[in-house]
Order: C-alpha cells, then sequence, then structure tokens
C-alpha cells in the first residue's frame, strides 16, 4: 500500500473534468467548421439561451444530489412567472411586489412537493408528476389560456409588464445577457448552498445513504422538504427571466425544460442515484446543451435530427461518465 | 491437509488510484486445507479474495488452477471454475426473501420457465437447516438481524456446489454458538476435499480452524506459516511488525455521578423491565446471545426504535426521544452494529467524521471546511485510519478503517453517553487496542460507555461492570473481576450462575 498522492493529473482531469473536456471539445469542433461560431454575439446568444435552462438546474442540482427528482421545475416556472405577470399587468402591483410574488409563489410549490413526498410519503418521481400537471393546470387558470398579456389586453387596456421585467429576460450589462448574469449568480447561490451550509451537507448525506444521515441526527424531512421548496425557488427565478425574454408570461411556456434540466444536471456529473455532484457540472452541462443546440443550428441541422442527436449526447456522455466511474473508482 | 495442490497464485499485482493493494503476493492452496489469511486493515485481504472471485481484475500476475493458467474474468466465471465467495459486506437483496437470495439468479424452476417455489423454500430450508440456522426462509432479509444475514450469506454460498471456498470475515458478527456451527459445518467439507481460504481479525479462530496461515503487511506477502508451529504472539508480529504488549488495556478511571439512568424501560414487544444506570468514567459492558435484545435496547435509546414505557433520565433529567437528532442532542452517541448504517459512502473522511456534530463546525451558519479538516486530520492521526488520505471517498476504504470512521464520528460529537455496538467487529488486533485506550480517554474525560459485545474476552477486560441480556431482560449483573467467561454464557442462555441479581 504505497503512497503516491490521489492518482496524475491525468486521471483526475478524467475523474472530475469530464464535462469540461466535452464542452472543449464540443466548442473546438464547431469553431472549427463553423466561423460564425467563433463570433462573440454568437457566444452571447448561447449564453442568454442557456441561461433558464441552467437556473432550473441548480435546484435541480440539489433535488438529485438529496437522491430526489423533481419533474415540476418547468411548470412551477410557467406558474410563477403567470402569476407575477398577471399581477404587474393585470393587478397593477409594482414590480417590487410582482417579482417577489413569482419567486414565493415558486418556494411555495416547491414547499408542497417537499411536504407531500415527506409527509405523504410519495415517490418523489410521482409527487413531482402530479406537481407538473397540476402546476401547469392552475397556470392555464390563472390565464385563461392565453399570453399575459395578450395582444389585445395590451392595445385596449395599456396593460404592459414593466421594464424592469423585460430588462431581466433581455437587457445587457457590459455586453453581457442579464439571464445570463442571473443563471450566474443563481449558480454561485446553489453552489455556495451546497458548499457551505448545512442543507447542502444535508442534501449530500440524506442523498448518499439516508439510514447515515438520519442515525447522524440529521433531519431527513426538514432536509428534503428544504431542498425541494430550493427548486421552486430557482424555478421561480427561472419564470421571472423567462416572462422577461418573451415579453409576456403564457401557462405553457418552458415545457419539456424539466428534462433538459435533468439533462444538464447528468451531463455535469452529478450521480443520478443521489449523494455526489457539484453546481459547477450542472453548469458546464447545461452550456453543453446550448452549444450543441447553438451549433446544430448553425450546421443547418433539422429540428426533427436535433432532437435525436440532442438526446444521443445525453445517452453517450453518460455511458462515459459510468465507465470513467468504474475505470477510475471515482 | 491431504490433497495436492489446487491453487497457485503466482506474483499477483493491484493498484487503486494512490494505493498498492497487492504487491507481488504469492500464495498456494493445497485440497482439503483450511488456509487463513492474515493481516491489518487495508493490508490487501479482501482484494486478493474479490480477485479469485472474479469480482475484480488483478493487475498482472498468475493464478493456476490444477496446474493450469487461468484468466478469472467475472463472478459468474469464478462460479463455473468452482470458486464462491462470502464477501466481507453483506451483500444480500434486502426486499427479497431469505430463499431467494439463496438461490438468487438461480431459482429451481418449473416447466415453461417459471419459479418453483415451493420447491425453493424446501430446498432453503434445507441449507439452512444443514448449517444449523434458525432463520425462516420465507422471511424478507429487511428484518434479518446482521448475525442472520450473515448466515444466509454463508448458506447461499454453501448451497453452491464449490471446489474452494472464499471466507471473508464471516464470523465478524456471529455469537460463539454460530461460529461453532459453522466450524463444524467447515471441517466436514474440508473432510470432503474442499480448500477454504478464510480471514478473520478474530486471532482465537487461527488456532480453532486454521492448518495453515499466510500473512499480508501492506499489500505484500510476509510469510505463510503452519498454524500448527506457530505462535500466537508469531503471527501477530507478523501481521502489525511489531509486538503488541498490551491486548486489552485498561486505565482506571474513577467513576462518578450517573449519567444515564434507565427505568422500567419496555420497547419493540422485546424488552421488559429494563433498568440500569451508566456513570460517568464508566465502562457498562453489555452482553448477550443473538436475539436478546442489546441491539434493540441501543435503538430504543436512540430514538430509532419506539418505547412503550419507562424512563431515561440524561443528567438526572427525564428525556423522551423519538428521534436520533434528539437523542444527539441529548448527548447520546450511537455507532451501529452495521457499519453501512454510519457512513456515507461517497463522502470523504472529514465530511463523514463531523456529520453527528455539525454544529461544532458551523460558524453563522456556514460550515467552516477548514476547521472541519483540522477535526478530521486529528481523528484520521489518532485511529489512525489507512490511508490517510481525507478526500478519499470512505465506501474505498478497507472494512476496518471504515469501522475506525464511524468511532471518529462519535468521538468527534462530544456525547456524553455513548452507545458502541459491537465496536471492534472486523478491526485488526492492533486497532482494537487503540480503540480500546480511546475508550479510555472517553471514560477519562467523563464519557459513559455502554459497550455491546459478543467478544467475552473483550467485555471481560474492558467493562467495569456487566449485564447480561437474555430474552429482552437483564438476567444478570456482574461487577468488574466478578464473572468468568462461564458465568456469562450461563446467565445469556438463561441458567442462574454465581454472583448474579435475579432481575
Ligand atoms: N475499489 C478500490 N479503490 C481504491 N482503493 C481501494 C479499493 N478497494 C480497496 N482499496 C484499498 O486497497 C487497500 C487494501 O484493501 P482491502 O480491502 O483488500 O484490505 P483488507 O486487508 O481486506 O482490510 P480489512 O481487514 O480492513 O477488511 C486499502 O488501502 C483500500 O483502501
Ligand atoms: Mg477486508
Amino acid at each position: 500500500m504505497t503512497q503516491h498522492g490521489y492518482g496524475s493529473w491525468v486521471t483526475r482531469l478524467l475523474l472530475k473534468g469530464g464535462p469540461i473536456i466535452a464542452l472543449f471539445l464540443l466548442a473546438g469542433y464547431l469553431s472549427a467548421v463553423s466561423p460564425h461560431f467563433r463570433t462573440t454575439s454568437n457566444f452571447m446568444n448561447v449564453l442568454a439561451q442557456t441561461s433558464v435552462t441552467a437556473i432550473l438546474a441548480v435546484g435541480q442540482t440539489l433535488v438529485i444530489i438529496s437522491g430526489g427528482i423533481d419533474l415540476s421545475v418547468a411548470a412551477m416556472m410557467a406558474l410563477a412567472g403567470s402569476l407575477s405577470a398577471v399581477s404587474l399587468a393585470y393587478w397593477g402591483w409594482s414590480v417590487w411586489l410582482g417579482l417577489p410574488l413569482g419567486l414565493a409563489m415558486g418556494t411555495l410549490l416547491g414547499l408542497l412537493n417537499g411536504l407531500v413526498i415527506t409527509k405523504g410519503r410519495i415517490p418523489d418521481f410521482i409527487a413531482t408528476l402530479g406537481m407538473m400537471t397540476t402546476a401547469r393546470g392552475v397556470s392555464l387558470l390563472l390565464t385563461q389560456g392565453l399570453p399575459v398579456p395578450s395582444h389585445v389586453t395590451a392595445i385596449q387596456l395599456k396593460a404592459y409588464l414593466p421594464p424592469e421585467l423585460i430588462w431581466l429576460g433581455s437587457g445587457a450589462v457590459l455586453g453581457v445577457p442579464v439571464p445570463a448574469v442571473v443563471a450566474v449568480a443563481t449558480a454561485l447561490l446553489g453552489w455556495t448552498v451546497l458548499h457551505y451550509s448545512r442543507l447542502g451537507r444535508s442534501a449530500l448525506a440524506v442523498g448518499g445513504n439516508r439510514e447515515a444521515a438520519r442515525v447522524s441526527g440529521i433531519n431527513v424531512d426538514r432536509a428534503r422538504i428544504a431542498v425541494y421548496a430550493f427548486s421552486g425557488f430557482t424555478a421561480g427565478i427561472g419564470g421571472l427571466v423567462l416572462t422577461g425574454r418573451l415579453n409576456s408570461a403564457n401557462a405553457l411556456m418552458g415545457e419539456g425544460m424539466e428534462l433538459q434540466s435533468i439533462g444538464a444536471v447528468v451531463l455535469g456529473g452529478t450521480n443520478l442515484f443521489g449523494g455526489e455532484g457539484t453546481v459547477v457540472g450542472t453548469a458546464v452541462g447545461a452550456l453543453i446543451m446550448g452549444v450543441l443546440g447553438n451549433g446544430l443550428n448553425l450546421l443547418n441541422v433539422s429540428a426533427f435530427w436535433q432532437r435525436v442527436v440532442m438526446g444521443l449526447v445525453i445517452i453517450i456522455v453518460v455511458i462515459f461518465d459510468q465507465w470513467r466511474r468504474r475505470r477510475f473508482g471515482a | 491437509m491431504s490433497g495436492g495442490e489446487i491453487l497457485r497464485l503466482e506474483g499477483i499485482d493491484k493498484r487503486f488510484p494512490g494505493v498498492h493493494a497487492l504487491n507481488q503476493v504469492d500464495l498456494d492452496l493445497v485440497e482439503g486445507e483450511i488456509h487463513m489469511l492474515l493481516g491489518e486493515n487495508g493490508a490487501g485481504k479482501s482484494t486478493l479474495l474479490k480477485i479469485l472471485s472474479g469480482s475484480i481484475l488483478k493487475d498482472s500476475g498468475r493464478i493456476l488452477l490444477r496446474g493450469r493458467p487461468v484468466e478469472i474474468t467475472d463472478a459468474h466465471h469464478a462460479r463455473t471454475l468452482g470458486i464462491g465467495m462470502v464477501y466481507q459486506e453483506l451483500s444480500l437483496v434486502p426486499g427479497l426473501t431469505v430463499a431467494e437470495n439463496i438461490f438468487l439468479g438461480r431459482w429451481p424452476t418449473r416447466a415453461g420457465g417459471l419459479i418453483n417455489w415451493p420447491e425453493m423454500v424446501t430446498q432453503a430450508e434445507a441449507v439452512l437447516g444443514s448449517l444449523g440456522v434458525p432463520v425462516d426462509p420465507r422471511v424478507r432479509v429487511r428484518n434479518l438481524s446482521v448475525a442472520e444475514q450473515q448466515l444466509t450469506e454463508i448458506a447461499r454460498v454453501l448451497a453452491l456446489d464449490v471446489q474452494i471456498l472464499l471466507l471473508d470475515e464471516p464470523t465478524s458478527a456471529l455469537s460463539d454458538r454460530d461460529r461453532d456451527r459453522l466450524f463444524g459445518f467447515l471441517r466436514g467439507l474440508r473432510g470432503k476435499g474442499v480448500s477454504v481460504l478464510y480471514t478473520s481479525h478474530r486471532l482465537g479462530e487461527i488456532r480453532e480452524i486454521g492448518d495453515r496461515a499466510t500473512v499480508l503487511r501492506d499489500g505484500r506477502k510476509v510469510g505463510t506459516v503452519a498454524v500448527a508451529d506457530a505462535a500466537e504472539d508469531t503471527v501477530v508480529r507478523m501481521m502489525v511488525g511489531r509486538d503488541i504488549r498490551e491486548r486489552f488495556p485498561k486505565t482506571p478511571v474513577p467513576i462518578g455521578a450517573p449519567v444515564l439512568t434507565v427505568r422500567n424501560l419496555r420497547a419493540s414487544n422485546l424488552l421488559r423491565d429494563i433498568s440500569f444506570t451508566l456513570h460517568s468514567g464508566e465502562i457498562l459492558g453489555v452482553f448477550g446471545l443473538r436475539g436478546a435484545g442489546r441491539t434493540t435496547l441501543a435503538r430504543s435509546l436512540f430514538g430509532l426504535a419506539r418505547l412503550e414505557s419507562g424512563e431515561v433520565l440524561v443528567n438526572g433529567g427525564g428525556i423522551e426521544v423519538t428521534s436520533p437528532e434528539e437523542a444527539i442532542r441529548h448527548g447520546i452517541g450511537y455507532t451501529t452494529e452495521d457499519r453501512r448504517e454510519g457512513l456515507v459512502p461517497m463522502m470523504g473522511l472529514p465530511p463523514n467524521i463531523t456529520l453527528a456534530s455539525l454544529d461544532g463546525v458551523t460558524r453563522a451558519g456556514i460550515i467552516d471546511h477548514r476547521e472541519e479538516q483540522r477535526i478530521g486530520a486529528r481523528l484520521v492521526e489518532d485511529l489512525r485510519i489507512q490511508p490517510p488520505v481525507l478526500s478519499r471517498p470512505v465506501r474505498l476504504l478497507s472494512g476496518g478503517n471504515q469501522q475506525k470512521v464511524v468511532l471518529a464520528k462519535w468521538l468527534a460529537s462530544k456525547s456524553r453517553v455513548l452507545i458502541f455496538d459491537e465496536p471492534t467487529r472486523g478491526i485488526d488486533v492492533g486497532a482494537k487496542t487503540e480503540v480500546f485506550q480511546l475508550m479510555g480517554r472517553l471514560c477519562a474525560q467523563g464519557v459513559g460507555l455502554l459497550m455491546l459485545s459478543s467478544e467475552i474476552p473483550e467485555v471481560l477486560a474492558m467493562a467495569d461492570r456487566i449485564l447480561v441480556m437474555h430474552r429482552g431482560r437483564i438476567a444478570a449483573e456482574y461487577a468488574r473481576g466478578e464473572a468468568t467467561q462461564e458465568d456469562l454464557l450461563r446467565s445469556a442462555v438463561g441458567l442462574s450462575g454465581s454472583g448474579m441479581e435475579e432481575a
């Protein structure tokens, strides 16, 4: 049992840096075949498009690390965004109330997820699947199936979304899209929670070995509820940003994003069975998906094929990830 | 030891990232012998056995089976070669029944490929019966005690018709009686020419069952000796590389005020009329046979099992404990019988060690990583956890080193009452001594220790007082030095011994 550090830098990179390597390979390839890919404006475009997925994926990361899964992130996002938009455009609320309302709504929905799962003893998958449908339904009821504000109301009632919300979705600071800034801030928050808070530590322990967490005095139910509430909160942030980007909210916005967020988390190297994962990895995972989608567009790949490629890439990367875990005993 | 050589290993080498687990190991196994594989925690015993059972691959070296070189590729391949293994960490499927587990993957079938359930149960009963295991094959494994699981695990492998049997610490969770039965069975197999490669940290077993012994240290082979002409001390010196003067270092500590008082406790349909007091600085040993209720007692005090009635007082104040969280808040700590219940496998050492005392490393809600590393490093050094690489996920540590991490967690927690359930399970001679020294240090700090153990010599040497449990009651209490091995055993089976207070 001779000691020689913990592997060479090559093994270390393969152990931890899988997603980064994939991102660089992909970006390198696209730069080579498409000159337009390299432009700053395209890069900013990718960032803006990736942001909402990345924001949702931050909460999703914590949920998956704790051994759960949240299928309702996109639906919670739509309801949070719709509620904010309705309060701002129709109820005449100020941004200081309307935006926090969306965040509160998201958090509340997440909290409900957590309560149903822990107190109702229902599998995470089922509970959040139920929430996914329910939240979409409530959004439809709230918006009556129309965009908020709709064209008609915008013209007749002069009901607009405030410029602050539009800025959140389409503005820029120093040339960087605001959504990207929000995504980075959200990721920082997620990283801090995971790395420095009791909640993050509890999530890792609960996901790694629930029984061990319990006998070590961690309140397992409380930790899981909090993690789902956090996911609801980041979904709320995503709802505001997406509403700003679309210039209006609608009940069906972001459909399918729950799967994209899960894809980003898994591409980022987080263990789908819980217990290990990083927020930075998730951010990289979201970028891989963004860059890939952008590249396929630039290469004129049809939208139908894009879906096929996306799906295959997720599967291939995860196979590679499992292989390196086994091979290098990560 | 009769027949010729059945298995020969030449220059077996295996590296894991950062560890040279096996370094050019040679070994030969003769037909019909029980060959002990000995060594400290992390010496490479399990690694060697796993290579033979096909669950991991060697880096280099040759394996010759009856003189012919073989490359063992996976567990199934090993089985077709007549090699079967009982793993150190239990590997049963908790949600399946005992019978299903015993015949996992080769369930007896009827015409059409459907599983023949009655046949499976009957066969399972036969296997368990031949081992003398009183377990119902229809029970789910989840509901078995650790000892019962271990017996099931052994039965599963014995149900295969093997030529070479690999046993990785099969007795670490067994009571003496179960162990005697197992040994009887192994002798029977030896008589039929089956060869057994056997690891254990219970030194008494070397002489009891072994024919020859091979000792590993730091991944290298130290030597092979015939058990008949090697003294125990010689083997220990080969294992640890030095003499161990005192196996049970007991430091006398003044006994202080009561820290834990239990009155008329009743729980889980098993425990009745449990009353005792644990004092500061005291080691209270609790001995009993399988099923006597020791672990249930520990679990009820720690909030893992429901109390039906009775009083629990900590430092003189009555407490009501319904969860481990509350128990810990009241200063009670508990090392579970199954160490896998106490560890988060992918986490490194420091986060595992501070898991039960996060308050101690949190400043204003923020985890202080530097403090956490410091505490981790100190305990890793104190307990000589190997390898001392803090960031290494605990699941990559050898079994004994994992056990030390569990102990470290509760040492870090500053509990006033510690319940140790089989604290030395699976740890090596040297480390046992270290754990006993640590127990002494804890007592000197005023901690009260409840030590649940099936190792009679350990209990006799370390405990200040001994409670013996039988069928959910305290059957006898002995002061230090008052009881003999005989007394404990007699009380444990419900016979009255000398010097006993009828409960
Ligand atoms: N999959 C793995 N990846 C990395 N290191 C490993 C792995 N398995 C074992 N090791 C390391 O190899 C060394 C030998 O481990 P092994 O489990 O064979 O020890 P052992 O002799 O069985 O010890 P014990 O008596 O504690 O069970 C240890 O240092 C252990 O940490
Ligand atoms: Mg071992």
